[in-house]
């Protein structure tokens, strides 16, 4: 792993950092989106899956993940809207 | 080091090439975006296990947890990868439905 050296971080040129910099903020983004859905799904399947006889989602388990996801988004909403008028 | 493996992380062959190249930029800057990419494969790899275990561990076994409930366990982790992909659908269409609406 240790195959990068200060040396070579100095030696990129402008196009290259920048390059890199893009590259960084477009993966920081991605990962803030995917760690979301770790989270959304965490808390969702503690809810909506009771219990595990089958390794299909029946049809009410996959209703109920879709309004949980749907409905938490609708709350973190509210709540950012709600605070804002507190302003 | 078996998570890396698994993921497509990486093994020491794959790397060795781009180190001896050292001082041209462009092998520094994709080892770089590699190296960038890999990490957070194995971050998320790690993050699901963490998270497939727990909930799992919950629903299949019980005190004093003298069987390991293979079965359950199996059919659980098959359920949970089901659930992320309805998540990520669901999720994602709210993000783009946001965006195209202006609202981001």
């Amino acid at each position: 792993m240790s195959t990068i050296t200060q040396a070579d971080l100095a030696s990129l040129d402008d196009g290259s950092k920048k390059e890199i910099m893009t590259f960084l903020e477009s993966e920081n983004s991605k990962q803030k989106v995917q760690m979301s859905i770790h989270q959304f799904t965490n808390m969702c399947f503690k809810n909506c899956v009771s219990s595990v006889n089958d390794a299909n989602l029946s049809s009410q388990e996959e209703h109920c993940l879709n309004n949980c996801i749907n409905r938490f988004l609708d709350t973190n909403i509210r709540i950012v809207k709600g605070l804002q008028g507190l302003q | 080091m078996a998570l890396s493996s698994i993921f497509g992380g990486g093994s020491p062959s794959q790397q060795q090439p781009v180190a001896s190249g050292s001082a041209t930029g462009v092998s520094v800057k994709e080892q770089l975006k590699t190296q960038i990419a890999q990490e957070l494969a194995i971050a998320n790899a790690s993050e699901l296990v963490n998270k497939v275990t727990e909930n799992c561990f919950e629903k299949c076994l019980q005190s004093p947890y003298t069987s390991a409930q293979e079965g359950c366990v199996d059919q659980c982790l098959a359920k949970y990868m089901r659930s992320w992909n309805v998540i990520s659908k669901a999720y994602v269409g709210r993000i783009q439905q946001a965006s195209t609406s202006g609202e981001i």
